[in-house]
């Protein structure tokens, strides 16, 4: 290994160094053409997919689309992109696609994006493109929500979690239903996983509740009441400015009450804990007294909503024909690798530990000198394909190839029973 | 004598009840077998005229009361069909029947449906409006059902859906209590794929477990719903497919050509009730035009001149509200010569004048143009003529109706209706700044404008035969005037149908020194002319079975 491949420290100019080394000795290409091959249980499922590399530069190649594994696998390492897209599965070979004007997708997982700077307004630990554990408590939230959303009430069960490199989360809903929705069908489900936070005044995202609510809310709550405390009120310190009561208040949508909080606040101490007591207690004490109004009726769970609820991207979700970054891929600034991680233990999730490219060559490379006395031989090379299972990565392979036995034993189910029989009228 | 090439009128035969139960079993109906029989092309006009009401009550409804589905807006709707006369859609609005009286209702309501289907199929922008509307219907018809009726129809219908039984019902009781009022005992639920309920898993109004929806029978049209959308859209390709065969018809083709902008309110040809002097012309622009013709009139005052459609639009409108052709040569002769020779306007222009009265050409008393007509008009930039309402901009409508003394609530109340499309409700909120009153009409014609101004002003009192009735423009006369309406409204359809369509032809004729004019009108038709058979040699690929069915239509012609 060259020795400026060594240190350390993440330096983005060495990328394309760590790339050719990364695809060809760690990148999981097997895995990664036996997800989107999904056993070939669909006509050219995997032919017709687009794949779309960036390269240096920002030079943009659209329209790729591989026969197979080894192709797939001998283009990434030939051309080694900054970063790998997957688009949708089309009627024709996206390579093919100037002869051929009438090129449409035929489907496509459905996916969602969450990042961070959606929550820039409330979260006060870091802004914009850095992220900490604290932050990534919000991502976790998101995660936990939506997952058993789509697994409880849409019955999908084929979801990858996906870190995005850097300071979000990336799902990918690989169900044959989800692959195969239309654009309505893909935007009433975003809708549906979406609290419409009207902008209340100046921009507040203000979430409005009824008395009879939704069961996919009141799950929602039941997640996030119970993080609300340790993650707006100790973590983010979120009432503990100006700025933050401010914000509170104006989720209020009464210009009295308003006032009065206002001179409450102004003898409260002025720290989150103490900011946020007064405020629940003051509404407590109006519906003691009878004197809450209807409007006013849910106003704690709803400040609670509008702080953690998850927050989508929903135009990405509503495409069929939106690329998305692929999984594995390396993060180009942040040297840190995409990486699939487990939903129901997304809160254990360390996005500050995540494997960058340089320690993942180092560890192959330490690895590797631990068993010099393994002359080289042919049986060694065959071994390579492995070498993730040196790494800090093996954990994340796991995952993935998990979720890809499933996928495998459901495609493979599939394509032994009879198309559904829906009532075609 | 002109005789139609294919003669294919034939006696009216009633569809037999036994039909009537197989193609209209229901007062919620599908439409999805096109009639096998003759319909008389009398009766042919009178039921596209019908619905055609119909629709535009809808439309109407729905600008007015944008919640579809709400009491107001039920009540509108109910209100105009019982003053059009159309008493047997109410009917069918009020839920399921088997009387005598519910099937002759719903031929109709079936027929009528079929016959509209060829005037509305001819581009994407009638089959959206068309869609729209005829999904209206059926949502209020459906709204009306009850649990056992939908139940009926679900079974007439075939389609396999059954009510959820109590023991899954008591698993997920207090889910399903969220989404109705009262107990859900008395309330049937379905459980479906989540993809046939799109509408309700977007607004979160089912319950959703394991991609199961758990659907109420009232929320259930939204199902129904997607299945007639899906046969009306189908259908309206196959009669796209079907037209050319048609269009031999003369008759037929202008029964459905011209139907969409036709209008159908009350007729403004003459106007027999008033002499307006043209002395007063300055003084009503101010207040009784709506702004269309008020532009037409400042732009000829202050530039001695007006183009063609400008000279069509505000020439017709003057004929509409009582100016004697005498006074209307006059006038325009008093400003046209104010930059042309005496000698050039009598060559040129007079003769336009002459023939919106009927005095050359074809000698048709020609009609006023709707607010319809208007607004589909599409003038150069340079013209004057069309609707204000939709050809300004945002900046040009605020600044030009506040120098008009508009407040800045109506201002912006116009400014934003104009902004989503509803030209006519601006114009309506215009008409009430101007006015400092209510209205409770829609304008629909630059005419019927000019006519609530006067009576609102107290200069015209309201006759039976025209349509407000009260100084307070407190129209309930109406009943009465849509009867004697009605018995005039027969005779007068025929011959304006095929007149809007016949009109533009003879003018463009007329106009032919203005030439640019009529190249680019020849170019509008050369491009709805491709966009017509682009659709037909679209891939009909699903839609074959029905194409056997619809033939048939055919033959009742
Ligand atoms: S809505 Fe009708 S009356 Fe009003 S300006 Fe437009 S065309 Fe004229
Ligand atoms: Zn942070």
């Amino acid at each position: 290994m060259p020795e400026a491949l060594n240190g350390e420290e993440y330096d983005a100019t060495q990328l394309p160094d760590y790339l050719r080394l990364y695809y060809k000795r760690l990148f999981p290409h097997k895995q990664f053409y036996r997800w989107l091959s999904y056993n070939l249980s669909e006509d050219g499922i995997f032919t017709h997919r687009e794949f779309s590399f960036t390269m240096q530069d920002d030079i943009y190649i659209r329209y790729l689309s591989f026969e197979n594994q080894s192709e797939m696998e001998k283009e990434i390492c030939a051309k080694i992109p900054h970063k790998i897209d997957i688009g949708a599965v089309f009627n024709i070979r996206p390579k093919n696609h100037r002869s051929n004007p009438n090129i449409k997708p035929m489907q496509r997982e459905l996916v969602f994006d969450i990042d961070l700077t959606d929550y820039d307004n409330v979260r006060t630990c870091c802004n914009e493109a850095n992220i900490c554990n604290k932050c990534w408590k919000f991502m976790a939230v998101a995660c936990k929500v939506i997952d058993i959303a789509l697994r409880d009430d849409f019955g999908f069960e084929h979801i990858l979690w996906v870190f995005s490199g850097r300071r979000g989360v990336h799902c990918w809903v690989c169900d044959k239903t989800a692959r195969h929705l239309d654009t309505k069908g893909r935007g009433a489900i975003a809708d549906y996983l979406q609290l419409s936070m009207s902008g209340g005044e100046n921009s507040v995202s203000k979430v409005t509740l009824f008395d009879k609510q939704h069961h996919s809310i009141r799950r929602a709550r039941s997640i996030i009441e119970p993080l609300f405390n340790e993650i707006i009120i100790d973590d983010q310190n979120a009432f503990g400015s100006a700025t933050g009561t401010e914000r509170l208040l104006k989720m209020v949508p009464d210009e009295n009450c308003r006032k009065e909080l206002q001179n409450l606040f102004s003898t409260t101490i002025a720290d989150s804990k103490s900011i946020w007591s007064t405020f629940v207690g003051y509404f407590e004490s109006m519906r003691v007294k009878s004197q809450l109004k209807p409007k006013l009726r849910h106003i704690i769970e709803e400040v609670q909503l509008a702080m953690l609820y998850p927050r989508l991207d929903i135009n990405v979700s509503k495409g069929t024909n939106h690329l998305l970054k692929a999984p594995f891929c390396v993060h180009p600034k942040t040297g840190k690798i995409c990486v699939p991680f487990n939903p129901n233990l997304a809160t254990k999730f360390d996005p500050t530990t995540v494997p960058k490219v340089n320690l993942l060559l180092n560890e192959i490379d330490t690895f590797d000198q631990k068993n010099t006395d393994a002359t080289e031989t042919p049986e060694d090379k065959a071994s390579r394909v492995k070498d993730f299972k040196k790494t800090s990565m093996f954990k994340s392979t796991v995952i993935f190839e998990e979720f890809i036995r499933k996928l495998e034993q459901s495609t493979k189910a599939q394509a032994i029973t009879v198309s559904d029989k829906r009532m075609e009228f | 004598m002109d005789f139609p090439k294919r003669s294919k009128i034939k006696p009216l035969k009633t569809p037999d009840e036994e039909s009537i139960d197989r193609f209209a079993p229901h007062n919620c109906m599908f439409y999805i077998v096109p009639p096998q029989n003759d319909v008389s092309l009398k009766d042919f006009e009178e039921l596209a005229i019908e619905r055609l009401k119909l629709l535009r009550i809808l439309e109407q409804a729905g600008l007015k009361y944008p919640k579809i589905l709400s009491d107001e807006w039920k009540e509108h709707i109910i209100n105009e069909l019982n003053l059009e006369g159309l008493k047997y859609f109410v009917r069918l609005i009020k839920g399921n029947g088997n009387t005598d009286q519910d099937k002759q209702s719903r031929r109709r309501d079936y027929l009528s449906h079929f016959i509209l289907r060829f005037a509305y199929c001819r581009s994407e922008e009638l089959r959206r409006w068309f869609m729209a509307r005829e999904m209206e219907l059926f949502r209020f018809k459906f709204s009306a059902l009850s649990s056992s009726e939908i139940k009926d129809f679900i079974e007439i219908y075939e389609m396999g859906y059954r009510p959820i039984n109590d023991e899954q019902k008591n698993e997920i009781r207090q889910e399903l209590q969220n989404m109705v009022t009262g107990s859900v005992d008395n309330v049937d639920f379905y459980k479906v794929n989540f993809l046939s309920v799109l509408d309700l898993v977007r607004q979160r109004k089912c319950f959703l477990k394991g991609g199961y929806a758990y659907v109420s029978s009232m929320d259930f049209s939204s199902i129904i719903g997607g299945h007639h959308q899906k046969f009306i859209e189908k259908g309206l390709m196959s009669h796209l497919k079907l037209l050319p065969e048609f269009e031999n018809d003369e008759r037929i083709v202008g029964i459905i050509k011209g139907l969409h902008t036709s209008y159908v309110g009350k007729d403004y040809t003459v106007n027999k009730e008033a002499d307006i002097p043209i002395e007063s012309l300055n003084q009503l622009s101010l207040k009784s035009y709506p702004l269309c013709m008020r532009m037409c009139h400042d732009s000829l005052r202050t530039t001695h001149h007006l183009k063609h459609g400008g000279r069509i639009q505000y020439g017709l409108f003057l004929k509409g509200i009582g100016v004697t052709l005498e006074d209307s040569l006059r006038f325009w002769r008093e400003e046209f010569t104010k930059n042309i020779e005496p000698d050039k306007f009598d060559k040129t222009y007079a003769y336009g004048i002459r023939y919106n009265y009927g005095k050359e050409g074809s000698r048709t008393n020609w009609s006023p143009y709707s607010c319809m007509k208007v607004i589909n008009t599409a003038p150069n930039p340079q013209d004057i003529h069309g609707c204000p309402f939709k050809l300004w901009d945002t900046i040009e409508l605020r600044s030009k109706l506040t120098t008009y003394g508009l407040n800045a609530m109506a201002v912006q109340d116009v400014v934003s209706y104009a902004s989503k499309g509803h030209f006519q409700l601006a114009c309506g909120r215009y008409f009430e700044a101007v006015h400092e009153t209510k209205l409770d009409e829609g304008i629909t014609h630059p005419n019927a404008y000019f006519e609530y101004s006067q009576i609102i002003m107290g200069n015209r009192l309201a006759k039976e035969k025209s349509t407000p009735t009260s100084q307070q423009s407190n129209f309930n006369n109406r009943k009465q005037v849509q009867m004697n309406k009605q018995q005039e409204f027969k005779r007068k359809m025929d011959a304006r149908i095929k007149e809007e369509h016949d009109f533009d032809e003879e003018l463009w004729k007329l106009s032919q020194h203005e030439e640019e004019l009529l190249t680019q009108w020849k170019a509008r038709q050369d491009a709805t002319q491709t966009e017509i058979s682009q659709i037909a040699s679209m891939d009909w690929n699903d839609d074959n079975e029905n194409v056997e069915d619809m033939s048939q239509i055919a033959n009742y012609l």
